[in-house]
């Protein structure tokens, strides 16, 4: 294999790494804090991106590719703040809290598709990207975008990691998480801080969405991809630590490209799921992880 | 002590037996093929879930591997019958060995993991199977799919024929094979090991419950029928396409079982005939369908999580209460000159704090008795007493609310036995009956000493077929001795067969000899049973003891040597003995009512008792 082939494979690995880093983490701190699987989270990366598109287009106004991101950040951010509030916590208290919020994202997830399918009909889009120039690294010829994307992606969970430690809003949610009763003990707002927390994955998650809408075509049933790579990802690496599943988000992203190289395009999804499955075999907590659940 | 009546004594076997019967027929009356086509679908969502429950709900291995099991039964019957050729009905015999197989297989992960880990091991697993149909096009047809499978007939008559009549009755058929399955697996040794691993892991394990062993039962046998129905969907729709495996068809199957309500056989069939229904009422509406579908499902899981089956016993129950409750109605105005006749007196409706309650008063005599009567029995056990004892003592016998002829009263406020306690009060209040001597029978004599714990006036306590109980629930296995009629006892819901085990047991009578007592069991409240056995736990049974213990109050034990529930031996213990009776006083010959049974030796024995006090 030349240099450059391989320089190729490695580059579109890290970045489907880092597209997988910022869609796994916003499953993560919701697994960590709320204590349920968010089976929502693949169509709020779809949702994110059609919002991102719609604000694009000229019959919305046809604004720029900032605007949307950000309108679409915030408009995820709402809708992620108020599902909680029907979607987990009504059964919060309930023993059975794992499978009901199983099935009632795994609703809402069916709810979104099928209104993006109403709204925006089945045929593919695709955002226009901003920047369409490619340069060359190490022989092989990458979109400029592509390390924006990654550059983006990274800061953004670095800035998130950094308001989870350093500002009083990401202590409370941190704590919220460690010790539910200590924390309404201290006074704070638990379903609020609840409901923030999965305002942010969501938000997270349409940032990601616009990301691989610029990159490949969006469909209102593309969001099962995601989900499916963000619980591999999130098993693979584990919870331990808010690093973990972004480590593993690489670890996955290489051997995805590297699979559909040598493998084939069919087997690499077998490849990852059955990593997966000798993962948790092995090492149910995780790669990189102790077992607890904290941020 | 299990308890586990044949089916046709349950209550489920009429209702069973009916529905049974209009699927049987119906095809009479819906002609038409789509309806047909409907019905066939509710069958094998029905079969899928209520197979899923048997792990998810009575295995508690909460699992995503069912659908795999379907789409291995889907593939199974394509692969065998189209592209190696064999016999359709011998293929669709074989597929359920292939699941099972797959089943043992995810058995070992399963078993090392807990919880959310489980979900998403069965979800990788399934995922797996969907990429290998995918890749492997040559055989499964990639992800188009295989259409034109073979189809199923029997000699030359296509199942398909007659608007699909064939595929109604092998569906039919599927669906009561499975469901007489999983009826026997739940109740079978395994089943309930299935159930005790899911309730209290530990416990089970330390009982010999093997862990390992019983959740690759669980899933092993939870992967046939799904298997079957899987095949069984390919031979009908001729098509078997990688849709199975998404997450459109997951979310129907699991609203289905949800909807249904876990943990229980029949739930799912009834929520697969409105969830498919209403997927093939709204199929015209296209996305809006499955958002419909969707609302559905979260309105269902917010505002009633324990699903449908659980609102139809809600239903059932209120439909319950009320026909006990007209039955007393009716019975307070026909049977009152019977009654008046068996007690010498006319019994009134007395207000208490917990309801009405139908008192029956002799009025004269200076010393007050009052009978309290045990569960799911009315004052009228004790009317060889009030034959014997009127001339001596003044005699009070009363019907606990939901019992005898009382009215029904609230299930959560007036059912236990604080509350009956309190209605004794009331009455004593009431009717000025001053420091009664107490007797009670079974339930009553738990009410007789929480009156007198609660500090309430008193010369003297009998009790009667009631182990006197120090810490709950420690005490219960050691006063009382294992039996399935004990069950009966806190049971909500009874069969005609139960109520008359129940009726023979507690009073040790036949229909036609008693039938005042007969009825009496018909006629309680289930809800009052239920209630009054939940919360015996909230009972201060510290106090009760130390009424017994404290000697300020006259007390004494009348049993009968026969009785089948109480432990004679613990009873019989120094600390629960008094300078009245040092051990429980035994009526020869006679069982759990020793005062209905041997009425003469009885009241002799109560009378020397009740002269000493």
């Amino acid at each position: 294999m030349a240099f450059d082939t391989f320089m190729f494979i490695l580059m579109s690995g890290i970045l489907l790494g880092g597209l997988y880093a910022l869609m796994a983490t916003g499953l993560a701190v919701v697994w960590t804090t709320l204590g349920v699987f968010n089976f929502a989270h693949g169509t709020f990366v779809m949702l994110g991106a059609y919002i991102a598109w719609q604000v694009t287009q000229s019959v919305a106004g046809g604004f720029g590719f900032m605007i949307a991101v950000v309108l679409s950040i915030l408009v995820m951010f709402c809708l992620g703040f108020v599902l909680h509030f029907a979607l987990i916590k009504p059964f919060e208290r309930n023993q059975n809290v794992v499978l009901l919020a199983v099935i009632s994202t795994l609703a809402a997830a069916s709810i979104i598709e099928n209104s993006v399918l109403l709204g925006w009909g089945p045929r593919d889009k695709q955002i226009a990207p901003p920047i369409g120039s490619k340069i060359d690294f190490f022989g092989a010829s990458i979109n400029t975008f592509d390390f924006v994307i990654l550059g983006v992606a990274l800061l953004t969970l670095f800035a998130l990691a950094v308001f989870l430690r350093r500002t009083t809003m990401g202590r409370t949610l941190r704590a919220a998480a460690q010790n539910r009763e200590a924390a309404e003990l201290m006074g704070l707002n638990v379903p609020k801080l609840f409901a923030i927390t999965l305002g942010i994955s969501a938000a997270t998650a349409a940032l990601a969405g616009i990301f691989v809408g610029s990159l490949r075509f969006i469909s209102p049933t593309f969001g099962a991809d995601p989900l499916m790579k963000s619980l591999i990802v999130v098993i693979l690496g584990g919870v331990a630590r808010f690093t973990s599943p972004i480590y593993a988000a690489f670890v996955v992203g290489i051997a995805e490209s590297f699979s559909a190289y040598f493998l084939g395009l069919y087997w690499s999804p077998a490849l990852l799921f059955a990593m997966m499955i000798a993962v948790l075999l092995i090492k149910p907590e995780g790669l990189f992880g102790h077992r607890s659940k904290t941020l | 002590m299990k308890y586990a009546p044949p089916f046709q004594r349950t209550n489920g076997f009429l209702p069973v037996l009916l529905v049974f019967a209009v699927l049987l027929l119906l095809p009479v009356v819906v002609t038409e093929t789509y309806a047909r086509h409907t019905l066939i679908l509710v069958f094998v969502y029905a079969v899928l879930a209520s197979n899923w429950d048997l792990s998810l709900g009575y295995g508690g291995i909460v699992n995503f591997a069912h659908l795999g099991f379907f789409a291995i039964g889907l593939y199974g019957y394509a692969i065998f019958a189209k592209v190696i050729g064999v016999d359709p009905w011998l293929a669709l015999l074989v597929t359920p060995v292939f699941a099972v197989a797959f089943a043992v297989l995810l058995a070992i992960p399963i078993l090392r993991l807990e919880g959310i880990y489980v979900i998403l091991v069965t979800i990788a697993a399934t995922q797996l199977l969907l990429q290998i149909v995918v890749s492997q096009s040559t055989y499964t047809g990639g992800t188009s799919g295989m259409v034109l499978l073979p189809r199923l007939t029997i000699g030359d008559y296509k199942l398909s024929s007659d608007n699909r009549l064939g595929y109604y009755y092998l569906a039919l058929a599927l669906l009561t094979a499975s469901t007489f399955f999983l009826y026997k697996i739940e109740r079978s040794a395994t089943g309930r090991a299935m159930k005790a691993l899911r309730d209290n892991k530990y416990y089970a394990i330390s009982r010999g419950v093997s862990e390992a062993r019983t959740r690759l039962w669980t899933l092993g046998l939870s992967a046939i029928f799904p298997a079957f129905a899987g095949g069984f969907y390919g031979a009908y729709l001729r098509v078997a396409s990688p849709d199975v495996f998404g997450l459109g068809f997951l979310t129907i199957t699991l609203s289905v079982l949800l909807l249904g309500g876990i943990a229980t056989i029949w739930g799912p069939l009834i929520a697969a005939i409105v969830v498919v229904g209403l997927s093939q009422l709204l199929a015209d509406y296209g996305a809006w369908r499955n958002i419909v579908i969707a609302l559905v499902i979260i309105g269902v899981v917010v505002v009633y999580p324990g699903g449908l089956f659980a609102a139809l016993q809600e239903i059932w129950s209120g439909f319950d209460r009320a026909k006990t409750n007209l039955i007393a109605a009716y019975r307070r105005k026909t049977g009152a000159a019977a009654r008046a006749r068996a007690m010498g007196t006319s019994d009134q409706l007395l207000e208490t704090r917990h309801g009405k309650v139908s008192v029956c008063d002799t009025h004269s005599g200076a010393q007050a008795i009052i009978f309290i009567h045990g569960n799911s029995s009315c004052k009228e056990v004790f009317r060889h007493q009030f034959d014997a004892l009127r001339d001596q003592y003044r005699l009070v016998a009363f019907d606990l609310p939901g019992h005898g002829v009382s009215p029904n009263a609230d299930p959560e406020k007036d059912y236990n036995v604080a509350a009956y306690a309190q209605i004794v009060r009331d009455l004593v209040d009431r009717l000025k009956l001053g420091n009664p001597i107490i007797f009670g029978w079974s339930l009553g004599g738990y009410v007789a000493l929480e009156y007198a714990a609660a500090g309430n006036p008193i010369s003297g306590l009998v009790m009667c077929g009631t182990s006197p109980i120090r810490t709950y629930p420690d005490d219960m296995p050691k006063g009382y001795i294992p039996s399935p009629h004990m069950e009966l006892a806190g049971k909500r819901f009874h069969s005609p067969y139960e109520k008359g085990q129940y009726a023979t047991h507690t009073i040790g009578m036949q229909k036609h000899s008693e039938p005042v007592l007969w009825q009496a069991v018909w006629r309680t409240d289930g809800q009052a049973r239920e209630q009054a056995f939940a919360k015996l736990k909230t009972t201060d049974w510290q106090r009760q003891m130390s009424v017994i213990q404290g000697g300020k109050i006259p007390f004494a034990m009348i049993n009968g040597p026969k009785d089948p529930f109480i432990n004679h031996t613990y009873c019989a213990r120094p600390e629960f003995g008094t300078d009245y009776a040092q051990t429980p006083i035994l009526i020869n010959g006679a069982g759990h009512a020793p005062f209905v049974e041997d009425p003469d030796a009885f009241t002799k024995a109560f009378l020397k008792l009740i002269e000493a006090f």
